[in-house]
């Protein structure tokens, strides 16, 4: 893929690849910025970032801080270190409870979430633990979630599949392929009748854009020009399903189209490239200027669900039957951390030292969410009774 | 070894793949493979892709297209997975179950819908362990719905729903393998036929799919104490008439019923048994277990908590015969 390539328009799309009003760069002038940033500079010094914002204005809302990449490279190893820590946990035997890993796929959720505002809205699936810990999630009460331990984000009641912060503008992860995209273009319905500037996400995989959630959201997010921006995952594969074997064409955001509404096409292990194509697709949804479709090609590490073909201590999952453990080795070639790190030592965005350190402690914060995981007590059994009604409790039936 | 729910089911698809050569399964990620002792059925090895097709994650187009196709004679199953049992709704209520009569008998779709079904299990969240749907579809005019509770229903229950010339929905719970051996023949249950499990004299208890293992085990439980039940299993859930026919027989014997259910209270299948019941044997002594109507919670101890198991069915049969 050449390097303008790695945020190219589909066919569908009716802006051009390069900026636009909303503040779109290209690729390389983001590299050239970032460059400028950070070239022969003192990495750590705010200086620099009050300097690149002076310079940029606050009015092009384009580069991320030096901060903010940080943050992003910090955000991207918690993914991968968390979910791996659960691998692990899975493989160890007796885990409470159920995952599915979203390991390979960081880039995506980093770089989308971290063109958001706290008071945005995400939508998620049933591997949203990533667009989870992006939105700022806390590590701790997921994993006491992840084990239905009673002081988990859902109190026990929900488990993997449907962790949510509602604090954090997270309408939920969800079990039903698709759904996530109704719901995030109805908060985008919402956001305009109360007329804020707020924008509504939603993540799906390649295989949520078929059934008619994906297209009741998409046709009135157009119709309407609603701040939606409907995010494809697109790991080639549907459980075991190839996408290449149920779909007719290959670039997905080519959907967009037909639809009217500009659909784009991103490497999804590069973590800048969807984060560009975000600031930029986010900037529009608040200008007015609608929904935008961005499909991202990537890959799954681990088996759809569980940790089949895994190893304690081992990197991803070989031997699955429906892929060849060489397009995984492929894959894994393409790491999305590792290019992100070399990118932020070789910009001076961060030192190998500093790099190492983060690495580090996030170690430790994933022991302490796992540690503090453990701890926690189990939920009481009527609770189960309980939540039903916003009032009450309903009647026990089985005795 | 017995013959799994799984392996009876392909067994029973693959004898009438081979007897009718149009018929057509449209499934989505739960490959038609299974291993067995008498070899391993693989539906799209032996038949091809055309009639045994994967698709997208499109539970519309696998039930949509197998009605369409089953209108101009091509016999078609569908299977969809057990989250997304409502998704066709529409389809079976205002299509498959009424065109027959709007059409004046012209119309007819012999398709059947595989539908799997969760139960109540635990660690997976409300919407990947829900039960008692059934009664949903088993409301609407102009459908069938058979229910089976071990593998040997499950190849006979199928084959009839198959050469049924009406839409059928086959639901597939997860139940061990039990009951009678599987032969390797094509048989059929016929639809509408309850099947008396243990006979009896002081009370009659109603249950099927996953709950036949909890009552199962009270029927042998309450034995020892000297209380004989009598288990009837409906198999068949629409239509009921020939169903409630062994019921009644029973309860004019027992004069007792207990119905016990993985769904939740309100509007089962089990409330309408009972109402039948009520209205053609007054007197009767009743009782309904089942889940309460909320969610199925992820954390097991809340689950186990509000489900009926075995030590809540032996102890209300006690209350119902002594109190
Ligand atoms: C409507 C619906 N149909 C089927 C399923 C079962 N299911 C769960 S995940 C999955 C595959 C999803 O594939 P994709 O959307 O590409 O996401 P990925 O798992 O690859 O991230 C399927 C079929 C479901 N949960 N919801």
């Amino acid at each position: 893929m050449s390097e303008q390539d790695k945020t190219r328009q589909t066919a569908g799309g009716r802006l051009g690849g390069a900026a636009g009003p909303g503040g779109a760069i290209s690729r390389r002038g983001f590299l050239r910025r970032l460059g400028a940033i950070g070239a022969g500079a003192a990495v750590f010094s705010t200086a620099i970032c009050q300097r690149a914002r002076a310079q940029y204005g606050a009015a092009a809302p384009d580069g991320p801080t030096l901060e903010q990449l940080t943050a992003m490279y910090t955000d991207m190893l918690k993914i991968r270190m968390w979910e791996t820590k659960i691998k692990d946990l899975i493989l160890g035997g007796g885990f409470r409870g159920v995952a599915h890993l979203y390991v390979g796929e960081e880039a995506i959720a980093v770089g989308v979430c971290h063109a958001l505002r706290r008071d945005d809205y995400i939508a998620s699936t049933h591997r949203g633990h990533g667009h989870l810990i992006a939105k700022g999630g806390d590590l701790g009460r997921m994993l006491a979630e992840i084990t239905h331990k009673a002081t988990g984000y859902c109190k026990g009641y929900g488990g993997s599949l449907h962790i949510t912060d509602v604090s954090l503008g997270i309408l939920g992860m969800n079990g039903i392929v698709g759904a996530s995209h109704l719901f995030a273009a109805g908060a985008a319905y919402g956001i305009k009748v109360k007329g804020t500037d707020q924008v509504a996400v939603s993540f799906g995989g390649d295989g949520s854009i078929q059934g008619n959630f994906f297209s009741s959201a998409a046709n009135s997010a157009a119709a309407w020009k609603l701040p939606w921006i409907g995010v494809i995952e697109n790991n080639g594969y549907q459980i075991w399903v190839r996408a290449a074997d149920v779909y007719g064409i290959v670039d997905l955001a080519q959907r967009a189209q037909g639809y009217g509404i500009e659909g784009r096409v991103v490497d999804g292990n590069d973590v800048l490239a969807v984060h560009n194509v975000a600031r930029y697709a986010v900037a529009k949804a608040r200008a007015g200027g609608g929904p935008t479709i961005i499909e991202c090609k990537t890959y799954r590490w681990y088996d759809h669900y569980g940790a089949g073909g895994a190893k304690i201590g081992a990197d991803g999952a070989f031997g699955l039957g429906y892929r060849s453990d060489r397009e995984l080795r492929d894959w894994m070639a393409k790491d999305p951390i590792p290019r992100f790190r070399a990118f932020l030592v070789a910009e001076k965005v961060l030192a190998e030292q500093r790099a190492d350190q983060i690495a580090a402690e996030v170690r430790q914060a994933v022991e302490d969410a796992a540690a503090f995981a453990k701890g926690q007590p189990l939920p009481k059994p009527e609770d189960g009774l309980m939540n039903v009604f916003a009032q009450g409790a309903v009647a026990l039936r089985a005795g | 070894m017995a013959k799994s729910m799984t392996y009876a089911i392909l067994e029973a698809i693959q004898g009438e793949m081979r007897r009718d050569k149009l018929l057509t399964l449209l499934y989505e990620y739960q490959k038609p493979v299974a291993g067995g002792e008498k070899g391993a059925i693989n539906l799209e090895a032996e038949f091809g892709r055309w009639r045994v097709r994967f698709c997208a994650i499109d539970e519309q187009w696998i039930v949509g297209g197998a009605l369409g196709m089953s209108m101009i004679g091509v016999p078609a199953i569908a299977h969809i997975p057990s989250m997304t049992t409502f998704i066709p709704y529409e389809l079976m209520f205002n299509h498959a179950g009424k065109l027959r009569h709007m059409t004046g008998g012209q119309a007819a779709f012999p398709m059947v819908l595989w539908a799997d079904m969760a139960g109540r299990i635990p660690l997976q969240g409300a919407q990947h362990a829900d039960a008692g749907l059934e009664s949903s579809y088993a409301r609407l005019a102009g459908l069938k719905v058979v229910i089976p509770s071990n593998p040997y229903d499950a190849k006979g229950l199928l084959i009839a729903a198959i050469r049924d010339v009406d839409p059928v929905i086959f639901c597939q719970y997860p139940v061990p393998a039990s009951g009678q051996p599987v032969p390797d023949e094509p048989y059929v249950v016929p639809i509408g036929e309850a099947a008396v499990r243990t006979e009896g004299g002081d009370l009659t208890i109603v249950g099927y799919a996953p709950q036949t293992v909890e009552i199962a085990k009270a029927v042998a439980e309450l034995k020892k104490e000297g209380i004989t039940a009598e288990f009837i299993d409906p198999r068949t859930l629409a239509p009921l008439d020939g169903v409630m026919q062994t019921i009644l027989k029973s309860v004019s014997k027992t004069g007792r019923l207990l119905t016990s259910d993985d769904g939740s209270y309100s509007f089962s299948n089990c409330t309408e048994i009972v109402a039948r019941v009520a209205e053609a044997l007054p007197g009767t002594r009743i009782k309904r277990l089942a889940f309460p109507d909320a969610p199925a919670p992820g954390a097991p101890e809340m689950l186990s908590y509000m489900r009926v198991d075995a030590a809540r069915i032996a102890a209300a049969a006690r209350k119902l015969v002594k109190g």
